[in-house]
């Protein structure tokens, strides 16, 4: 009898799981727009109350399944991806820490939550502070669900460019951090001796409609965390549409001054909420240059909150020099990709 | 009367995830009390350098019943754990 229930909960949820990638593989035959159609012409002439839920009915009406796919591939991934390599590895060679900085990390910290944790212990366990810093910066630049909403809402191309911009990034930041004296001597005082803590680690599985059902609940908890400050965004993004002169984004937000001011306005303004991305394409949609959408998306390193969090750890040198490589980075690469893509 | 040694490995402070992990547990007890089980739980914080010793990098929130970690990176349900202590009893 649990048995058959069991199956009959799981068939139920991988339905509903079938139906999401469906419908969206659907969207994309049909090749129709995940992300708001609206122009900033459409806006004038709308009284100020509308705008907002104009442009939010707009988004809606064939963006849900976007944000539905996200969510669910999220807490699927999540649920899904061998938490306990982490556990195994991290603690081995560095090489094999910052491959697992870099593999792992996009697929751990959906929820803001683990990040800081997860960087102390990998700082903590023998991979040290290089694969610490790179899982850090490579975690909410480059996380699945900012990767899906970059790529629906802006455009593949990009999404791509920002996952190698990701990598180099916080594989730079990592390698230069770990050579510094300071980062050489914040590590010396953290290391902690755990090679008896492998045996302790016995996971158990769960049967399929228990992780299937951990999975949507998962997704379902990113989805409360996130969608109010989201459509918060897609409110600010209607008025920004609607309000800011065209003229103004195109001479300020293209060419190299662009990228500067993208990377220095982004920064402060992130919010690890996916708010970054609709701001992003609603300049984008004004005008801003390719080199400057990139340089505004690779803010993340500046997300207050945790730099916070890890300044407690690491302390403030680490923080800056991490914050100054972090912010060079989006700029030189705004820059490159500005130049190759002809739009700077 | 068994005595199992329950650790709730969270951050500090309590995400809402690792909340309701401790939450689950909690309820798994008086209920393992009528089976004359005795659970005794413990918080640990996962950032903590005792609870890296111990056990390594984890993925918040994690569960460790007789300091063998079982579960981490979700919430558990309340059923879930009495199945694990009762397996672990045995």
């Amino acid at each position: 009898m649990a048995e058959k229930t069991r199956y009959v909960r799981s068939i139920i949820m991988l339905i509903f799981i079938f139906f999401t990638i469906g419908y969206l593989i659907y969207s994309r035959i049909m090749a129709y727009s995940l992300a708001p159609t609206m122009k900033p012409a459409d806006f004038h002439g709308l009284p100020l109350w509308q705008i907002p839920i104009a442009y939010l009915i707009d988004y809606f009406s064939h963006g849900w399944i976007c944000l539905l796919f996200a969510f669910v591939a999220a807490g699927l991934v999540y649920e899904f991806v061998p938490k306990e390599a982490i556990t195994k590895y991290m603690s081995g060679s560095k090489v094999t820490g910052y491959g697992l900085a870099i593999g792992m990390a996009p697929f751990l910290t959906v929820c803001s939550c683990t990040m800081v944790p997860l960087f102390a212990g990998v700082l903590y366990t023998g991979a040290g502070i290089g694969p610490a810093i790179t899982f850090l910066l490579m975690a909410p630049a480059a996380n699945i669900l900012s990767i899906l909403l970059t790529g629906e809402m802006i455009s593949w191309e990009l999404a791509g460019v920002r996952i190698i911009v990701s990598v180099v990034v916080a594989l730079a930041a990592g390698i230069v951090i770990s050579k510094t004296p300071w980062g050489k001597a914040i590590e010396k005082e953290h290391q902690v001796n755990s090679s008896s803590s492998i045996s302790k680690i016995e996971i158990v599985k769960p049967p399929l409609d228990e992780r299937l059902w951990s999975a949507l609940k998962f997704g379902g908890y990113i989805a409360k965390q996130i969608l109010p400050f989201f459509l918060l965004g897609l409110v600010a993004v209607s008025y920004v549409e609607a309000f800011l002169p065209e003229d103004i984004v195109g001479s300020y937000l293209t060419g190299i001054s662009g990228i500067l001011l993208a990377s220095v306005i982004g920064g402060p303004l992130y919010t690890p909420t996916l708010v970054e991305i609709v701001l992003g394409k609603g300049m984008f949609d004004l005008g801003m240059s390719k080199g400057a959408l990139l340089s505004w998306l690779m803010g993340q390193p500046y997300d207050v909150a945790n730099a916070l969090a890890v300044s407690r750890i690491v302390r403030w040198k680490v923080v800056l020099t991490y914050m100054i490589i972090a912010w060079a980075g989006s700029v030189i690469f705004g820059l490159i990709y500005g130049i190759l893509s002809g739009s700077l | 009367m068994k005595e199992v040694i329950v650790e709730v490995i969270g951050v500090d402070p309590p995400c809402k995830r690792c909340q309701a992990t401790y939450k689950s547990v909690e309820e798994a007890v008086s209920t393992l009390k009528e089976k004359d089980i005795d659970v005794k739980i413990f918080k640990l914080n996962v950032q903590s350098k005792g609870t890296i010793a111990k056990y390594g990098v984890l993925v918040s929130p994690a569960l460790a019943i007789n300091n063998v970690v079982r579960i981490m990176g979700r919430v558990p349900d309340r059923k879930e754990i009495e199945r694990l202590i009762l397996a672990t009893v045995k």
